[in-house]
């Protein structure tokens, strides 16, 4: 303690807590770039090689990086990009592309993203002029005059690439594993899909011209290093300025991570999925929950935020229906039952509901006719009923044929939870056969 | 546009770097980019089409000739290759000179862009679509003082076809004009092109002159590296048989081949750990190049999915063979899916959570599903074959 230094003056906690919300927020929400990619070193090297030599020696590559969703496949390549632009040759050199399929929607708009991007000759100040197939024929010009010694070498990124293959003719996609494997300006194309089937979506000559290089981002990870992950992401870094509430903060979380109950929390959202994305939702849901008066995080908010991530939606929306509308989702469970599965029009329920009214129920819901189709059209816009065929306008609303949309599971779990409900409701909705 | 941009890429400040050592030699010359001065193992078809357009550029006529294959069969190199030996006699005076253009089906937006390409490579000119369309008919059926052939490649035929095929019957058309001195030399895919997609007047006025480029066999792969690798020595003599018999069994695509070498070559550099024997690169090398790129990776992202990931795909077989369909509602695999959580001594699923379990193998193509907005009625079906699934799910 002697040893620290004047700066290292203990903040109070108020300051403290703020900065550790800056920096662990910063880490969740905003996908901070880690210093060594984890567990992927053997595509980290892979990638890099293959791009330091479109950089440096001017040879054209294709490469396709395939992974589930949240499995770091950008965050792959932009530590790839850092690593690479260390180097002043590269830096000075290399030209990068950023397209994306969600925004390039088709090749007009690509082929514009890219001329600017490049900041080819027929862009002046931030706008594209030329028609597309002009555009096309600049770019490919220009491409074709460069060599491999000579012209900067260019940087393709195809994020969501699988929606590329969807355009027209697949024309881009064709033009830039062309130029890849052509003597032209050196490039290099790089795709980034969740989809393992890609390359099934590409035409057989664009097919042809790819250079079936696949970088699969699959993450064989075990829960223990899942649960050390948890911990070094809740963990306040070497340079926070406090370093005492820093230590405790520290202390704090690994006795979290060693509590039972959390353990069991993370194993079952580690079976669930496995990728970080998730992960750092359930943490971030239990950061939100400190504050100055409760300055640490507590098995109890692990829990909470849990419950959360895995409450069912479908069935906290029963909870705000009317005994109306829940009744008569119990008489369409009963319909359900009885003639498995088949559609179900508004007088059928009626019917089913009237029974349940004559047989146990004093008249105590006695609704008219007006005030069931009414309850019955609201469960269609909350969509737990859909239309059976899409032919809605032709036939008229009572008799237009329906299913319903919940799992009895869930009509069950949310007549438990519902408050307040009648006796002989949840009786009717537990009898077999209506 | 501005009027005189000149489309470049700008230069690097420093020059690219020369190959180091043998493997990186083996890997620029390997590059599909590196053509070879002669194309090996093409030389029939070198010379057919060298002669029909050597005799139509003589007697100064004009022609059309098809020209299909499957992609890498090196359709394009050999034409190229044709071009420039008669270009070279052209210009020590074996033949009239000629004026050779190419234009290709997949570099340009549409159909119609095919007369601008042309007119603005004949004359430099540019025009609209109509009007180049117009100039060019006239250029081709007026007679002028023009002593020059010419010669046009259409590579990729078949993105030129339009409802009224006016863009294919202009092109075929042109050289039976007296004064055209046009030869056309067309490249597509499919054998079959002109009787499937053409009507007959535009068959017609094609002809019968076609060649079509058979897939390379394993001993023609072998010899099309060697012939790259001309005497440096990177590759040992059984790997390069196996990669050639591999593709010559799948594809016979020569780029293909050249890609893969290429791999071969990194995974030797960087595995310096257990180099082969001589330094060259080996067998072991050659089979994880492989691997990587004609493996399907569907069984080891089975093998890599979470627990709940995997039962639901367990869940789906067990269900198909209930109902001896190849498809099922999520509502039903869903019941199949808690009561397995419940033998596996998990805690059951909701439906929410077996939803996003279902998106998420939906989004890697596991299994094909309808649109989400279905929610528990959208129906599921297998990507993958029912072995496939079990052997991943076996093997641990």
């Amino acid at each position: 303690m002697s040893k620290r230094k004047v700066k290292d003056a203990p903040l109070p906690l108020g300051d403290c807590l703020t900065e550790a919300q800056q920096v662990l927020r910063e880490r969740f929400c905003r996908q901070q770039l880690p210093d060594r990619p984890e567990g992927v070193e053997a595509q980290h090297k892979h990638l890099l090689e293959l791009l330091k030599r479109t950089a440096v020696h001017g040879e054209s590559n294709s490469v396709l990086i395939v992974g589930p969703r949240g499995a770091g496949k950008t965050m792959l390549l932009q530590c790839v990009l850092r690593d690479l632009l260390e180097e002043t040759e590269v830096q000075k050199n290399l030209l990068q592309v950023h397209l994306n399929g969600l925004l390039q929607t088709d090749d007009r708009v690509a082929l514009k993203e890219i001329t600017r991007q490049l900041h080819l000759e027929n862009v002046v100040g931030d706008k594209v002029f030329g028609s597309f197939a002009e555009n096309l024929a600049f770019l490919l010009e220009a491409l074709k005059k460069g060599d491999r010694s000579s012209s900067r070498p260019v940087l393709f990124i195809l994020e969501e690439f699988d929606l590329f293959a969807h355009h027209k003719n697949q024309t881009l996609l064709y033009n830039l594993f062309d130029v890849s494997q052509s003597a032209q300006a050196p490039i290099a194309v790089v795709g980034i899909t969740c989809r393992l089937d890609v390359l099934e979506l590409l035409e057989k000559r664009v097919k042809s011209r790819f250079s079936h290089r696949q970088i699969h981002l699959l993450s064989s990870l075990t829960f223990t290093q899942y649960l050390q992950r948890a911990r070094t992401q809740l963990s306040l870094p070497d340079n926070f300025p406090d370093s005492k509430f820093a230590q405790e903060w520290n202390e704090d979380v690994t006795t979290l991570c060693e509590d039972k109950s959390v353990e069991e929390v993370l194993q079952r959202h580690f079976h669930s999925s496995k990728d970080f994305r998730s992960l750092h939702m359930l943490l971030m849901l239990c950061l939100s929950r400190v504050s100055v008066a409760k300055p640490t995080i507590k098995p109890a908010d692990l829990l909470d935020a849990s419950r959360l991530c895995l409450a069912d939606a479908k069935a906290n929306m029963l909870h705000g229906l009317s005994i109306l509308e829940l009744c008569l989702i119990i008489a369409m469970k009963h319909l359900n039952d009885v003639y498995e599965g088949e559609p179900f029009n508004l007088q059928m329920v009626h019917n089913e509901f009237k029974k349940f009214l004559q047989r146990k129920s004093n008249s105590m819901y006695n609704f008219d006719q007006p005030v069931i189709m009414k309850a019955f059209e609201h469960l269609q816009q909350l969509e737990l009923i859909r239309p059976a065929d899409s032919s809605a306008a032709k036939t008229q609303r009572e008799y237009q044929l329906m299913r319903l949309m919940l799992d009895h599971s869930q009509i069950m779990e949310a007549l438990q939870k519902y408050p307040q409900c009648p006796t002989d409701v949840k009786q009717w909705a537990m009898s077999a056969f209506g | 546009t501005p009027r005189h941009a000149t489309p470049s890429i700008p230069s690097r400040s420093l020059p690219a770097r020369q190959p180091a050592n043998v493997l990186e030699e083996a890997r620029t010359r390997l590059h599909v980019s590196s053509v070879p001065e002669s194309l090996p193992c093409r030389e029939q078809e070198f010379q057919d089409i060298y002669s029909f357009v050597e005799s139509k550029v003589i007697d100064g006529t004009g022609g059309c000739m098809y020209i299909s294959g499957v992609p890498g069969t090196g359709k394009t190199a050999t034409v190229h290759e044709v071009m420039r030996c008669l270009q070279h006699a052209a210009d020590v005076d074996e033949i009239p000179a000629f004026h050779f253009i190419e234009i290709n089906g997949m570099k340009m937006t549409d159909p119609h862009q095919a007369y601008v390409q042309i007119l603005q490579k004949l004359t430099g000119q540019k025009a609209t679509a109509d009007h180049a369309a117009a100039l060019l008919e006239k250029r081709f059926s007026n007679p002028a003082p023009r002593t020059e052939t010419t010669v046009l490649l259409v590579d990729e035929l078949d993105l030129l076809w339009t409802r009224k095929q006016n863009v294919m019957y202009n092109l075929f058309d042109w050289p039976t004009r007296r004064h055209a001195r046009l030869v056309v030399l067309t490249i597509a895919n499919t054998m079959d092109l002109p009787e499937r997609i053409m009507i007959n007047r535009v068959a017609s006025r094609l002809g019968l002159t076609r060649m079509s480029f058979q897939p390379y066999s394993f001993k023609q792969l072998q010899q099309i590296i060697m012939s790259r690798l001309n005497k440096v020595k990177a590759f040992e003599e059984d790997a390069l048989q196996l990669v050639s018999r591999k593709v010559a069994a799948l594809s016979g695509d020569a780029r293909r081949c050249l890609d893969i070498c290429r791999r071969a070559t990194e995974i030797c550099e960087h595995s310096a750990a257990e180099p082969s024997a001589s330094g060259l690169v080996g067998m072991n090398h050659v089979m994880e190049a492989l691997n990587e790129m004609f493996s399907s990776s569907y069984i080891a992202a089975i093998k890599c999915a979470s627990l709940q990931e995997q039962l639901f795909l367990r869940a789906v077989i067990a269900e198909f063979r209930r109902l001896g369909l190849e498809e099922a509602t999520f509502q039903q695999v869903l019941v199949q899916h808690q009561a397995l959580c419940r033998v596996e001594g998990l805690q059951p699923v909701a439906v929410s959570e077996g939803l996003a379990v279902c998106q998420r193998l939906g989004a890697c193509r596991l299994l094909l599903l309808e649109p989400s907005r279905l929610g528990v009625l959208q129906r599921v079906r297998l990507n993958v074959s029912q072995d496939d699934v079990l052997y991943a799910l076996k093997a641990d």
